[in-house]
């Protein structure tokens, strides 16, 4: 056997996989109270041929992760690429060309904990929590859409979105994150199209506690009486001009 | 001897109404006149609170974050009390950036910044320039010679002022520029039709309102009246796939602006700010026969006189010359710069005209302008501005709709929504794209939608905060808000009008907008 078949043989899996386009990879992550969360992630991919696919993760060190859905013999690991965490799938002969995948996994901590140093100034209230999310597509077939729906805690809300990235182009008219509602929570969705190999796009935000501070309506509601009172002679009738 | 006295004071000596240098840009808050604005004073501050309250207490909306619901809560407890003025303006401003702070709608930053704008820096050189006319009485000048010209009725010498407006809006794209050049000539027609900041009038307040309109509105003659035109026209090519031509835009924006103002000339009149006789004609001791002895008297141009028109042509090349900056100077030198080297010629020691001490800069309009920019840019920052007017599109099902229809709601929307925001140029990037995507959803030609709203743009006219001119002329004190407020609906109203029957008949003409009763495949 020649060397160049040897090469041919020890690469055609990659290159076969290579064939493999995503054609969408959507994560639902409903965050807990206590810090952590679920997800669900459903990857939608085309051309598919046996062999591997390492697919990026916008999570670090992922827990309980499950396949569960999915053609038979598929395989799923986690394990690093480039120093990103990544999913190792491996495809068996006879994968159908066209698959829906669907599998979840559990994350302990997704907020940011800001240390702060003796003597440093908070930047933030308490109760307020971080959360970033960052994904870069790290392999070679281009991601035709890449949503995060971030399903906020009970009893928390966005204060702010703190950071969307990439600036939407000319041609996109939504932005890129979109706070909206589902079943009752609020939702934050981070939402990218057509990322090549090394694109990426992220998200942080802010979240607060869902009430607001009564501290407002009782000042308000004193500064506006005590307005009433003290300016009432704004509308009181003037007296009638006494040389007339 | 009392009546004698009144008379006296209430007709001013030609010479007192033209000494123009004791005149300064006051920051007084004007007298509440009638038991209604009395009423408003009185109600406008617990007004403004409850509105506070109530949309920082509703529910979070599906789509708004914390700061979006505190940024829109702050802007109508601000709106609120600008309109019916518990306080002055800037005192409200000055309310308005301290509660954006605390409610952490922006950081301290953001609103500190503001007064580092473009806008802010280009008012107060621009007063600098306007002191200049006033002090070498160029402004006195030109003033009489107006109402010589064409002063022998009020309605001629507003006439004068649309034409004015007219003419320099191709010329200087910068509406606050075109404001601040010709504010010394409204103060002193105003002043010698009996109109001061003490006694306004019924002219006053049609000659301020009418100029502040005309500076705004037909900006939209020219795609290049503005920089937001410009960037819609770019939105129009890149996501629309049409390009639009000087003159493609001329032929639809050059009518319905023009005729507006014409129906604005004659409806303030008639309608709006009914000028009682008197007020009709100039209200001097000796009439117009005085006004002509005046000018004449004043001689040829003096020394200083020419140095200011020198100095002030300097600035209007520069204004009007700026496209060609990068091939000339290797920069661009923005409306603020020129103006700025005007200022430092004008306050040059020896060769200059003015003293910083006799330069007239209303520093309160600064602080008004910027909290009302502050205000602006947080509800554009966290997204409200654009959640609003999301909210607004999708909550109309427009699918299957006769196209008048839908054109309508559209031309509608983007007129008013300058209400709620500062900017020109924010109002574009959000609305515009918006307005395109419409138009390919429902199955239209993005153009026939997308340039008639361009055309709106510029009509930022409903309140003082809408636009910078709005601005500098809100500090004449020659009318309150809510003259601004009815003066601005009523153009806007018939803007909408003119652009519908337009959209039905003249731009269906030209090939831009399909029948009003077509409805989409």
């Amino acid at each position: 056997m020649s060397v160049l078949r040897l090469l041919i043989l020890l690469f055609l899996p990659t290159i076969l996989v290579a064939t493999t386009r995503i054609d969408s990879y959507t994560i639902k992550f409903q965050a807990l109270k206590e810090g952590g969360g679920q997800a669900i992630a459903t990857v939608a991919l085309v051309g598919c041929t046996p062999g591997n696919l390492v697919l990026p993760l916008g999570f670090q060190s992922p827990e309980e992760l499950r396949l569960e859905e999915s053609p038979a013999g598929v395989k799923l690991e986690v394990g690093p690429r480039n120093g990103m965490t990544s999913l190792h799938l491996l495809f068996p002969a006879g994968m159908p060309t066209q698959a829906t995948l669907r599998f979840s996994f559990t994350v302990k901590e997704v907020f940011q904990v800001l240390q702060l140093a003796p003597g440093e100034k908070s930047l933030m209230p308490k109760g307020s929590r971080l959360f970033r999310h960052a994904f870069v597509n790290t392999q070679e077939a281009p991601i035709g859409i890449y949503r995060l729906e971030f399903l906020f805690p009970e009893g928390l809300m966005a204060q702010a979105i703190r950071e969307q990235q990439p600036k939407p182009k000319k041609s996109e008219v939504l932005p890129r994150v979109i706070l909206s509602k589902s079943a009752g929570v609020q939702t934050a969705v981070l939402q990218f199209s057509d990322l090549r190999q090394g694109d990426d796009t992220s998200m942080t935000l802010e979240l607060v506690p869902h009430r607001r501070s009564l501290g407002w309506l009782l000042a308000g509601l004193l500064l506006g009486g005590l307005y009433l009172f003290k300016f009432r002679d704004l509308i009181a009738k003037k007296d009638p001009d006494p040389t007339r | 001897m009392a009546a004698e006295a009144e008379s006296a004071t209430k007709t001013p000596s030609l010479q007192e109404l033209l000494d123009m240098e004791k005149m300064t840009l006051s920051s007084k808050t004007r007298e509440a006149q009638s038991p209604t604005e009395r009423w408003m004073r009185y109600l406008g501050f617990p007004g403004g609170i409850l509105l506070f309250l109530i949309i920082l207490f509703l529910p979070a909306g599906a789509g708004l974050s914390a700061s979006a619901q505190s940024g829109a809560a702050c802007f109508a407890l601000a709106l609120v009390w600008w309109v019916t003025e518990p306080f002055p303006t800037y005192v409200t401003s000055l309310v308005l950036m301290f509660l954006l702070l605390v409610t952490r709608t922006s950081n301290a930053k953001a609103i500190m910044d503001v007064l580092g704008m473009e806008v802010i820096w280009l008012n107060l050189l621009a007063f600098i320039l306007s002191s200049m006319l006033v002090k070498t009485r160029l402004a006195k000048r030109m003033a009489l010679w107006l109402v010589v010209r064409f002063g022998h009725k009020a309605t001629w010498a507003l006439l004068a002022f649309l034409v004015l407006q007219l003419v320099l809006a191709p010329l200087i794209p910068a509406t606050a520029a075109r404001c601040v050049m010709t504010l010394p000539l409204m103060i002193v027609v105003a002043t010698i039709y009996g109109s001061t900041e003490a006694t306004p009038n019924a002219f006053g307040k049609n000659l301020m309102l009418l100029n502040l309109a005309c500076i705004s509105v037909l900006s939209s003659v020219t795609m290049t009246g503005s920089s937001a035109n410009l960037i819609a026209v770019g939105l129009i090519q890149n996501m629309g796939g049409h390009r639009v031509y000087y003159m493609d835009w001329m032929r639809v924006g050059a009518p319905v602006a023009i005729l507006t103002m014409v129906l604005m000339w004659i409806l303030g009149q008639k309608l709006l700010f009914r000028m009682k006789p008197e007020e009709q004609v100039p209200q001097v001791e000796g009439g117009l026969d005085l006004v002509r002895r005046q000018y004449e008297a004043m001689g040829p141009l003096g020394f200083q006189e020419k140095k200011a028109i020198a100095i002030f042509g300097l600035v209007l090349f520069l204004w009007m010359t700026d496209i060609f900056h990068m091939r000339w100077f290797g920069v661009e030198i923005s409306a603020p710069f020129a103006a700025l080297l005007g200022a430092v010629i004008v306050l040059f020691p020896r060769w200059g005209i003015l003293s910083w001490a006799e330069a007239d800069i209303p520093w309160h309009l600064l602080i008004f302008s910027a909290g009302a920019y502050a205000g602006g840019l947080a509800l554009d920052d966290t997204g409200a501005a654009e959640w609003g007017v999301r909210m607004l599109f999708g909550g109309m099902n427009l699918k299957g709709v006769p196209f008048g229809i839908t054109y309508t709601v559209v031309i509608s929307v983007m007129m008013y929504s300058h209400l709620l925001t500062t900017s020109k140029t924010v109002r574009t990037l959000i609305m515009i794209p918006i307005i395109i995507t419409l138009a390919k959803a429902l199955g239209w030609n993005p153009l026939s939608l997308a340039l008639p709203a361009a055309l709106c743009i510029d009509w930022v006219v409903g309140l003082p905060i809408s636009g910078k001119p709005n601005v500098v002329l809100f500090s004449t004190n020659q009318f309150t808000v809510s003259d601004n407020f009815k003066y601005g609906m009523m153009t806007c109203t018939i803007g909408v009008l003119i652009l519908v029957l337009s959209g039905a008949t003249w731009f269906h003409w030209l090939g831009i907008t399909p029948s009003f009763w077509a409805v989409a495949p």
